[in-house]
């Protein structure tokens, strides 16, 4: 540390500087990548919470109980009636059953109409569908009272819930005072409450919220994405395997790997575009179908496979295939045998995330005619259905306190499924994680 | 430069071979023998592994190789038409440099190949072929009680020995080996050079080496490549004493390379 000229210079001023230099700079990038993590987490569970505080009340719904009596006469069957014939019984007289048990509990006389019309404001359209499945389930319950939860009206679960305040003035509530009344009546009884909303996983679409579910969308969903992996996979698979290992390098070859790549990119409106005009209008397919849905995603989700298939062929050693090659194994045999396995969880992992991709897929399902109201189940993928995020999407723009609960249930019910999907990949990787 | 005519193998005349516009190998002539061990040298680049590789068409998966010339296995052009690649390289097996078994069993790799070549349809027989080819290549004591575990687990001396047992297994006329020993410590590698040798009484063998111990160790022929010429071939005991080339004298005394 003489000023002779002879310190080293590691440990002149300069290259002391550069150093405390180099920390800072260093202490700064790490600083900025730590905040970015936490904005990022911070924004996730800002969505997290939103999605599940408004979605958790989606799983459950406003059930009354009340003593109804199954009358033989009431229902128009003979005592001793079978399943069967409970079965063909109308649904309006299930539906009056309910209501007379409801006003037999709250004192209103036959005929009084202004409040028999006002109690019915009380319960569920659907009540008729729950009596029924209770009777023909057990047939001997006719000409017995028995208490059974009946769900209440989508106006009235709201309050139940505390979504709506109760103080509200009648004229800017859906149920006006004498319902309300009731309402707590009933609970003060200890006969209203909350209870595990079935139909949001059974039920199609439905103008009332309590009636209505996810299950037709569920199941086109399904649909779509068992043809998304019957046609993606081998189609994707083939593809890249050819393009990898089969086809002559060449301008024509070099084209087709750049559109592929270009497709991965298109906008997936464009895709529902093509299919509506290649599937619907040209091939007649039936609109609305999870088949034309399915072929759609999977014209979407075959680039991915095919990128994640060549990466995956690519990242196999070629010395794997020379020593194949090396005791007399045809090309294919070659492929077939040792390369495609090794890189079967790489394939693997790509379809699932294009799977889950194309599982929370909207536009392309709407431009081929998706977002209709599908009240019954598809017995097949040619029958109208709708998708998972397709109902969401439906539901978000209805005006129901009820469908904005169920549209955060649905969208909690899609992340559950891509989350899965997607640890699935995450797990496969893992597993067959090999190493060379 | 052509040695013994009685006992020859691979005829190869006139042999060049061409990476897209550059010329890897420019006209060799040369002659490998039965029963005999041919060792390829030169320094790097110099196409050693080029030249091996078209004995048994392996370049035909690299796009941009061209090979013309002659190549003849028992009289037989291998590059006409009518020869199969698949049943030539079940002829000419290969060992490569990086031992590089199959990501599955000991028992796997070694049956591979008699299995797509339909060499043992039984079960028996299978592991009759398994036997063989591990006990030949030296490594049936060490691993027979553990055929079920993966190749890729075996030490790396262990695993070329594995590699040559799966080339021989499909029972070839011919083993191509492309510096074998590279990876290999020197005790594994005295391993592989005494296989080497005993495998000389039923095969002909050609091995491409950067050790002039060891090819003057294992071979019996020598063959001397320099910029992708053949510059000197014969026994291998008078190309290591007294080469005719000077090129020759240079490398094998170190002077480049
Ligand atoms: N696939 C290829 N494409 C283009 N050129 C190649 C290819 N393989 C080899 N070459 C070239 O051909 C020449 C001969 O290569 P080769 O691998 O046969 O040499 P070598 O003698 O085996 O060398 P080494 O001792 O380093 O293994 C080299 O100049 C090399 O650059
Ligand atoms: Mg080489």
């Amino acid at each position: 540390m003489t000023d002779t000229g002879k310190t080293p210079y590691f440990l002149s001023e300069r290259a002391q500087k550069l150093v405390r230099k180099r920390y800072a700079a260093e202490r700064r990038f790490r600083f900025y990548g730590l905040a970015m993590i936490i904005l990022a987490l911070a924004f996730l569970a800002v969505l997290f919470y939103t999605i599940i505080s408004q979605g958790i009340s989606g799983f459950v719904v406003t059930n009354i109980r009340l003593p109804v009596t199954f009358t033989a006469e009431a229902l128009g069957v003979e005592p001793g009636a079978t399943a069967e014939d409970l079965k063909g019984v109308s649904g309006f007289k299930y539906t009056k059953l309910a209501r007379r048990s409801l006003n037999d509990y709250l004192g209103i006389p036959k005929g009084d109409t202004e409040d028999e019309r006002l109690s019915r404001g009380l319960l569920s359209n659907g009540v008729d569908v729950q009596l029924r499945k209770i009777l023909v389930n057990d047939p001997t319950l006719l000409g017995s009272t028995v208490e059974v939860w009946l769900l209440a009206h989508g106006s009235v679960d709201p309050f139940v819930k505390g979504q709506i305040s109760r103080d509200l003035p009648e004229n800017r509530r859906l149920i006006n005072d004498q319902q309300m009344a009731w309402l707590e009546k009933l609970e003060h009884d200890g006969r209203v409450d909350l209870r595990f909303n079935s139909n949001l996983f059974t039920e199609g679409a439905s103008a009332d919220p309590e009636l209505a579910g996810v299950g037709v969308a569920l199941l086109g969903s399904f649909f779509m994405m068992v043809l998304v992996v019957l046609l993606a996979l081998p189609l994707g698979v083939g593809a890249a395997l050819y393009l990898e290992e089969f086809a002559p390098k060449n301008r024509f070859t070099d084209l087709v790997e750049v559109n592929i790549n270009n497709l991965a990119a298109v906008p997936s409106i464009v895709f529902g575009i093509l299919g509506l005009a290649v599937f619907i209008n040209y091939a007649h397919l039936p609109r609305s179908a999870p088949i034309v849905g399915g072929l759609v995603l999977t014209l979407m989700t075959l680039p991915t496979v095919i990128i994640a298939t060549r990466a995956a062929i690519r990242a196999v050693p070629p010395s794997i295939k020379e020593a194949a090659l090396g005791v007399g194994a045809s090309k294919m045999q070659a492929v077939f045998h040792h390369v495609l396995p090794l890189a079967m969880p790489g394939i693997l992992t790509g379809l699932i995330i294009g799977l889950a991709q194309a599982m929370g897929e909207t536009a392309p399902l709407i431009m081929v005619g998706m977002v209709a109201a599908v009240f019954d189940f598809p017995g097949s993928p040619m029958d109208p259905a709708t998708a998972l995020p397709v109902q969401i999407y439906i539901w978000s723009g209805l005006p129901e306190r009820g469908f904005v609960a169920l549209t955060s249930a649905a969208i909690m019910i899609l992340l559950a499924f891509l989350l899965t999907m997607n640890a699935t990949a995450v797990i496969l990787r893992k597993r067959f994680e090999r190493r060379w | 430069m052509i040695a013994d005519t009685g006992n020859v193998k691979f005829t190869t005349r006139d042999v060049h071979v061409f990476y897209g516009a550059k010329e890897a190998i420019k006209g060799v002539d040369l002659d490998i023998n039965n029963n005999e061990v041919t060792a390829l040298i030169g320094p790097s680049g110099c196409g050693k592994s080029t030249y091996l590789r078209c004995l048994n068409r392996m370049n035909d998966t690299v796009d941009s190789a061209r090979v013309t010339g002659t190549i003849e296995l028992d009289g037989v052009d291998i590059y006409d038409r009518s020869v199969d690649v698949v049943q030539l390289r079940a002829r000419v097996g290969m060992v490569f440099q990086k031992p590089n078994p199959f990501p599955k069993s000991i028992y796997e790799n070694v049956a591979y190949g008699p299995r797509i070549h339909g060499l043992a349809t039984k079960k028996s027989e299978l592991d009759e072929v398994v036997e063989t080819s591990l006990r030949k290549a030296g490594l049936w004591n060490e691993v027979n009680d553990r055929l079920d575990t993966q190749g890729t687990a075996l030490s790396g001396g262990q695993q070329q020995r594995l590699c040559i047992a799966r080339a021989i297994a499909v029972s070839p006329e011919v083993i191509l080996m492309d510096e074998p020993c590279s990876a290999l410590d020197p005790i594994a590698t005295a391993r592989v050079e005494e296989l080497i040798d005993e495998l000389r009484e039923n095969y002909a063998i050609v091995i491409v080496t950067h050790s002039m111990q060891q090819a003057a160790r294992v071979s019996q022929k020598t063959a001397f490549f320099h910029l992708g010429d053949l510059v000197e071939y014969g026994d291998t005991e008078d190309i290591f004493t007294n080469p005719r080339e000077e090129r020759t004298r240079d490398y094998i005394t170190g002077r480049f390379g």
